[in-house]
């Protein structure tokens, strides 16, 4: 097991240095200096070289081959690329452009909007999708499995920008019973500790605060939701349609087991483990950032603030911002792998 | 004694069965399905509507403009107030909500179509690829095409520090030598230091024209290509490559990607569809290979290589036609969720370029005056959207269960 994990993770790392290189690369390419979109156009000369100067926009994008020829080595690896990966390696992701802050600080921010928002709607999503695919292959081609089906066929090919902007219209215009965007209301105030919201006013004892946060969060878990929660179903269904057919379930009926028994302790076990990895898989989707769910409910996650970034070409953000992002979601296809070996037995891994 | 026919005693013989192609078998299964018949009449609507509406039914959004009928509520005959009948309203510009949607259907369908054509022939092909020679061994002539492309790709680099691009061929050329030559003390450490002095000569010597500095860093890479090609890559490694790269870009979320890509290349329909295409390369990638490497067990694959039929033979007349149905399904399915990710372009102001009707960006302009009670200008076009994307995944769950009962993608 210890040697597998070690082969995966550094199987992982090729992936990882091609996606540096595709970051870094990507925001070089667009079009428009960066120096000049800090300062508007109408910047002298002078003040356009001195912060290429102070970002270390003047030098090379991957290795200078002219200073080569003149036996330079210290400026022949001084290059844009090299310098990112060693600032990289110190956990410096640079500062924004715009803010001058640091990306980090804005990082630990915003992440924990995204995790909260993407665990609130997974939870929600399996509490929903797992029973409902359950009930569907038990009582197949019923009445109540041809509507969940078409239903979760709905919800995969629903527009989930759409869908939150119908929930705005329903519940934020027409009732008015839940505020139509951000993560709380003005003049609520919750004591920072680990930045999810929820947690930290319940931590608190904060219950006015926990009251408000949930109100903020309610409608886009539920938009964010919709499109796994029908995932999951179908998958749930189908792995469980597979396993019902299987010998030992006939042998179990067969033995007059009850059917709940059956179908929880026979079936369901063994049809978990194409969901778990779709869940997993989902997660990793989630936790990367909703852009849409984000800009149309103003929820300060990193999706929207990369998607701003890359708009405003503020480089270290987006460089920042996608470097976790295309970690998390290769951390999670790692972490699918590896729960293959606890969830079924008959896998090995030497 | 009277002869008994078949018929008689109520046995067919499976010879003397009517003809049925397999198509034809599909065919028959799809439309006695509901889910299927239903996905087939929404898409022939959106189509037809479509189609129609391009050709014979003249709209020009650059003119198509009256302030007097902002923003009115739909009404299905006219009144004293308007005096013409709008369906769906009208928008902020006043334009007729209805015909806007018909209209935008073109752009939202050819997005859809186009993106899926270019994931589909670019990651179809490399999963192709790399699914055939995971599973084959290279011809004498494959390997020395694929040694002389590594080579020639891995001196890049030290072509580019020296700016002399002719070290490419040269490359490449022992790329070749080494493929011709794989025999030669093969598995030896004696070949590989071989092969990397003779990239570091050829590297090195050629690079001394300019410095000796970039000489020692050009010996230095050409001495690794060189030791590469002195391996006995085959189909695995070409494989592997293949399938690292479409793990690159598999990992970044799907919708940050498009967004990126169409950030470098500047707004636009046609940008559009290119970053969703991109974005889709990698899911075609996987299933081909996934599906051609199953193919590839089977026993007419080992019957056409021993009777000596050439590999590109055995690709286009034994492998692809067996590996269509996924693919097909994939595609349908993957219609639908380019014509989602369309509408998300087109909502975040990177698609269609106003004022241009499309779903998405017809969202996106009016979503602002939803607080205003506005709300048939955002129901109509994202009912538009869900439609148009119900139907192609009802049509794709149907084919699916059509061409192969037991695939379950």
């Amino acid at each position: 097991m210890t040697r597998y994990l070690i082969r995966r993770l550094i199987s992982v790392l090729p992936t990882l240095i091609g996606v540096t290189f595709v970051i870094f690369m990507f925001q070089r390419l667009i079009p428009g200096d960066p120096a000049v979109a800090m300062l508007g156009e109408h910047a002298t000369e002078e003040n356009v070289a001195r912060i290429r100067e102070q970002f270390g926009l003047n030098h090379p994008l991957l290795l200078d081959r002219d200073a080569l020829k003149e036996g330079d080595w210290a400026a022949f690896f001084d290059s844009q690329y090299l310098r990112y990966l060693g600032r990289l390696i110190r956990f410096d992701l640079g500062n924004s452009i715009h803010r001058r802050i640091p990306v980090t600080e804005t990082l630990f921010l915003r992440f924990p909007a995204t995790v909260e928002l993407a665990l609130l709607s997974m939870l929600i999503a399996v509490m929903v999708g797992v029973p409902v695919g359950i009930t569907s292959a038990a009582r197949r081609n019923s009445v109540l499995d041809s509507v969940s089906m078409i239903g979760s066929l709905i919800g995969v090919s629903m527009p989930i920008f759409w869908l939150g902007l119908m929930e705005i219209m329903l519940f934020a215009v027409f009732l008015q019973w839940l505020p139509s965007g951000g993560r709380l209301s003005t003049g609520v105030e919750v004591k920072a500790i680990t930045n999810l919201i929820l947690v930290d006013s319940l931590l608190t004892g904060n219950i006015e605060g926990f009251v408000d946060a949930l109100k903020h969060i309610a409608m886009p878990t539920i938009a964010l939701a919709t499109i796994p929660m029908a995932i999951i179903a179908r998958m749930t269904r189908s792995s469980m349609l597979d396993v019902l057919q299987e010998d030992y379930i006939r042998t179990a009926h067969a033995k007059g087991l009850a059917e709940q028994l059956v179908l929880f302790r026979h079936a369901l076990k063994n049809a978990l483990l194409p969901v778990v990895t779709i869940i997993g898989l989902q997660t990793g989707i989630l936790m990367a950032g909703a852009v849409l769910t984000e800009t149309i409910f103003s929820w300060p996650g990193i999706g929207k603030w990369v998607y701003d970034a890359i708009l405003g070409r503020d480089y270290p953000i987006v460089q920042g911002g996608t470097l976790l992002i295309a970690i998390i979601f290769v951390a999670f296809n790692l972490l699918v792998d590896l729960s293959y070996a606890y969830l079924d037995p008959r896998i090995h891994y030497d | 004694m009277a002869e008994i026919t078949p018929e008689e005693i109520g046995l067919t013989d499976f010879a003397l069965r009517e003809h049925r192609s397999l198509w034809y078998d599909a065919w028959r299964r799809m439309i006695s399905s509901n889910t299927a018949r239903l996905g087939m009449f929404i898409v022939a609507v959106f189509a037809l509507s479509t189609v129609y509406a391009h050709y014979f039914w003249t709209y020009d959004p650059k003119t198509d403009l009256d302030y007097s009928l902002k923003l009115k509520a739909p009404n299905l005959a006219p009144t004293e107030e308007i005096d013409s009948a709008h369906l769906f309203g009208t928008d902020k510009l006043g334009r007729d909500i209805f015909r806007r949607v018909v209209h935008g259907g073109w752009n939202s369908l050819r997005v859809g179509f186009v993106a899926v054509g270019i994931s589909l022939s670019i990651g179809g092909l490399l999963g192709l690829l790399a699914g055939f020679f995971e599973s084959m061994p290279l011809s004498s002539r494959e390997h020395i095409l694929l040694h002389s492309l590594i080579g020639a790709i891995f001196s890049l680099l030290s072509a580019w520090i020296a700016n002399q691009y002719f070290q490419v061929v040269l490359l490449a050329g022992l790329g070749s030598v080494a493929a011709v030559y794989n025999r030669f003390m093969a598995g030896k450490s004696a070949r590989v230091l071989l092969f990397s002095l003779a990239g570091a000569v050829l590297s090195g010597a050629s690079a001394l024209l300019v410095s000796p500095y970039v000489s020692l860093v050009c010996a230095v890479l050409g001495a690794i290509v060189g030791a590469i090609l002195s391996l006995p890559l085959g189909g695995q490694f070409l494989s592997s490559t293949i399938m690292r790269a479409m793990d690159i870009i598999l990992s970044f979320p799907g919708y940050l990607l498009a967004i990126a890509i169409v950030a470098f290349l500047g707004p636009g329909l046609e940008k559009g569809m290119i970053a969703i295409g991109v974005v889709g390369i990698p899911v075609y990638a996987r299933l081909a290979r996934s599906v051609v490497l199953s193919v590839m067990q089977k026993e007419y694959i080992l019957a056409a290589v021993s009777v000596g039929e050439g590999h590109g033979r055995i690709l286009f007349r034994h492998v692809v036609p067996n590996i269509l149905s996924p693919i097909i399904v994939q595609t349908t399915m993957g219609l639908a969720s380019a014509i989602l990710s369309a509408a998300a372009l087109g909502f975040l102001g990177l698609g269609a370029i106003p004022p241009e009707p499309e779903w998405g960006a017809m969202l996106g302009d009016s979503y602002r005056y939803l607080t205003s009670g506005a709300w048939w200008a955002v129901v109509f076009p994202g009912v538009a959207i869900m439609l148009s994307v119900l139907g192609f995944n009802l049509l794709g769950d149907g084919l699916r269960d059509a061409l192969d009962p037991k695939l379950r993608i």
